[in-house]
């Protein structure tokens, strides 16, 4: 079935049928630093009508810790750190579940975030922001050294060629080495006024010198998920996910069974969406995430 | 998905040759004649993208191969057939900055047999002068003109397609590519300076780009960074027409002697991820420097014998241009690798280094 344009009359049916709206953060909430018209007020009301609400973020710069700042920085203090699941988080649980000795360290390839989570999971995690500040030496008979049993790539704005050598030897000399990606968007809105390459720019780096392909724990992954539908202990057909992103958002929630909201406030516009060649189609789209709240108190026709 | 690997470009696949048989085929054959090796369906001076990873192999023009790889037990018989050597440099000529051992004497008795030789490589840090000077340095007799590195085959590949000299090309990648574009007339932005410039990823902060880059040229580049990403994506994504060129997609590279480095494919493999576009690739194992050398020097592919250390780009190059190709474990590639189930490509010949041609007989790998 086609997309439908989020109305007074389909809107009161998706919200009475969910529980749980799960929403993602760049281009829903936020554009970098500037908040979305109208978002505050929303949220508020969509949990002053009993619904539980839920932040699932791929940009793994931050902790969840350090997410819960940003909401609050913004005027959003209702959220709490345990509502909201970035692919820092997602990549730290991942170890976790998977019995990752404690011992052996993680080298990162990307944001504080990442290093904060490995950390608060009892893991040793190396490199991260400061190897920004690292070059590598090609002299004669100078061995690079590296013993990191697992490499985490996510979104680095300060990535460099030593990092891209220092996870590439990991990966293809340590035995046994993982190579896991937080997420693999290829661009984002960092900033407010334009995109730019996302995660999915420095794993395709590494893919390119490793020939391995990484373990993606980031939308559309279904690992958050799983890890959401245990904790909260509900139904995916129960919850409805908000996303501005197609190969990321929607597709991370048709894949559990969610309902499924795009919003065009990010990097998909209407004429991506609905151009042919397009083969991830939400359940509905709309503007934007406060037009829940025109919906909700505007008369279902 | 838009996850996953990005849709084909414009460009036709590169054909590249499937081995339908194992290496380890215990099948004999007497010296062979390569007049039957499937031919490249390609004509001069076009391009071909390359599914770079993993090796796939799909060829519907082509036939299968259906001989392994033989040890080179008779180098006069091979020296004899051929007219023109290509030599890959970088594990076949030299490692790091040291020679590999007997390669300016083979270099001199293949030259005195009165054999053509060209050097064909991937690294695009330097231009054609500058290899020159390496080749120098290390004692060898080349001439420039003999050289053809990937940061060449950019600025040729531009010329080969009347590039507008009025656009401009930004270039993620090292000195090489600079020199061989002004070389060529063409005006460029970029380059290692680049790799000092930082970004502040603030509220209101735009990053321009020009308009008039009508093509964005990548290679090896131990200055990348987040800058460079930003204004090749940009340019990549928002200027009609923009080309994206790739020098060449190595995974990994022999920057010194002691140690594989992460290659060309890793600064090229940033910019498909952010784009979701892929590259045109003119180096190995492209057939776009065959091609030109070919033409230029008026040789027929099938005297020709390309001789490299890396089964997917020197082999795969050899054999998509129809050539003779010969293996050397010198470099990068294992005898262990050249047997494993896993590849599928196989040279017509495989020794331990080039100067195994020095003994006619068989060398012992």
């Amino acid at each position: 079935m086609a997309p439908q344009l989020l109305s007074s009359r389909t809107f009161k049916s998706l919200f009475d049928s969910v529980d749980t709206f799960l929403f993602d953060c760049d281009g829903v909430i936020w554009k970098g630093e500037t908040l979305i018209d109208g978002v505050s007020q929303t949220i508020d009301l969509i949990r002053s009508k009993g619904k539980n609400v839920v932040f699932v973020t791929n940009n793994s710069v931050k902790s969840r810790r350090q997410y819960a700042e940003k909401f609050r920085s913004l005027g959003l203090s209702s959220v709490t750190q345990d509502e909201i699941f970035s692919s820092s988080f997602a990549a730290a649980m991942y170890l976790k579940f998977n019995n990752f000795p404690k011992d052996k360290k993680v080298y990162v390839i990307g944001g504080e975030g990442v290093l904060e989570e490995l950390q608060i999971a009892g893991f040793t995690g190396l490199g991260g922001p400061e190897d920004g500040e690292k070059k590598a030496q090609w002299k004669s008979n100078c061995l690079f050294e590296h013993d990191k049993s697992v490499i985490c790539v996510g979104l680095d704005p300060n990535i460099n060629y030593y990092k891209l050598q220092y996870g590439t030897l990991c990966v293809r000399e340590n035995p046994g080495c993982l190579f896991i990606a937080t997420n693999r968007d290829a661009v984002g809105h960092m900033t407010d006024l334009q995109e730019w390459p996302g995660a999915g720019c420095m794993v395709a780096a590494m893919c390119g010198s490793t020939e391995r392909e990484p373990i993606v724990v980031g939308k559309p992954s279904s690992f958050m998920m799983d890890f959401l539908l245990q904790k909260f202990g509900t139904d995916s057909s129960r919850m409805c996910m908000v996303g501005d992103r197609l190969d990321t958002d929607i597709l991370f929630g048709q894949n559990a069974g969610c309902k499924t909201l795009l919003v065009l406030t990010g990097v998909t516009s209407e004429s991506d969406l609905l151009e042919k060649g397009n083969k991830i189609e939400p359940d509905y789209y709309t503007r934007t995430v406060s037009d829940i709240t025109k919906l909700m108190d505007s008369p279902s026709k | 998905m838009l996850m996953s690997r990005s849709v084909a470009s414009a460009v036709s696949q590169v054909s590249s040759s499937t081995s339908s048989l194992l290496p380890n085929s215990k099948q004999l054959f007497s010296f062979k004649t390569l007049s039957g090796y499937r031919s490249s369906s390609f004509c001069g001076g076009s391009i071909r993208k390359v599914n770079h990873k993993p090796l796939q192999m799909t060829s519907s023009s082509m036939t299968p191969r259906a001989m392994a790889s033989k040890q080179l037990e008779n180098a006069d018989q091979l020296i004899d057939s051929i007219e023109t050597f290509i030599f890959d440099c970088d594990g076949v000529i030299w490692k790091g900055d040291k020679l590999i051992e007997g390669v300016p004497e083979t270099l001199d008795m293949l030259r005195a047999k009165g054999k053509r030789l060209v050097f064909v490589t991937n690294n695009s840090t330097k231009s054609r002068k500058q290899y020159g000077k390496k080749f120098e340095t290390l004692g060898l007799n080349v001439n420039e003109e003999e050289i053809f590195a990937s940061s060449f085959a950019a600025a040729a590949y531009l010329q080969s397609i009347n590039f507008p000299k009025d656009k401009k090309v930004y270039v993620i990648g090292e000195e090489g590519i600079l020199k061989e574009l002004e070389l060529a007339g063409f005006q460029y932005l970029g380059g290692p300076d680049d790799g000092k410039k930082q970004i502040e990823l603030k509220p209101g902060f735009l990053m321009e780009h020009e308009h008039d880059v009508g093509a964005v040229v990548v290679g090896f580049d131990r200055y990348f960074n987040y800058y460079k990403i930003q204004y090749g994506t940009l340019c990549i994504r928002e200027n009609p027409g923009c080309l994206f060129i790739a020098t060449n997609r190595d995974a990994v590279t022999h920057l010194t002697d002691a140690q594989e480095w992460a290659g060309g494919g890793s600064m090229v493999g940033a910019l498909v991820g952010s784009t979701q576009r892929e590259p045109l690739v003119v180096g190995k194992p492209s057939t776009f420097m065959m091609d030109y050398l070919a033409d230029k020097f008026g040789i027929q592919k099938s005297q020709i014998c390309m001789v490299g250390d890396r089964l997917d780009t020197d082999i795969l190059f050899g054999q998509n241009g129809g050539c003779k190709t010969l293996l050397v474990l010198s470099g990068v590639t294992s005898i262990s690798m050249l047997e494993s189930p896993d590849n599928k490509i196989q040279p017509d010949f495989y020794t331990s280094k080039i100067s195994d041609f020095l003994s006619p007989k068989a060398a012992t790998v």
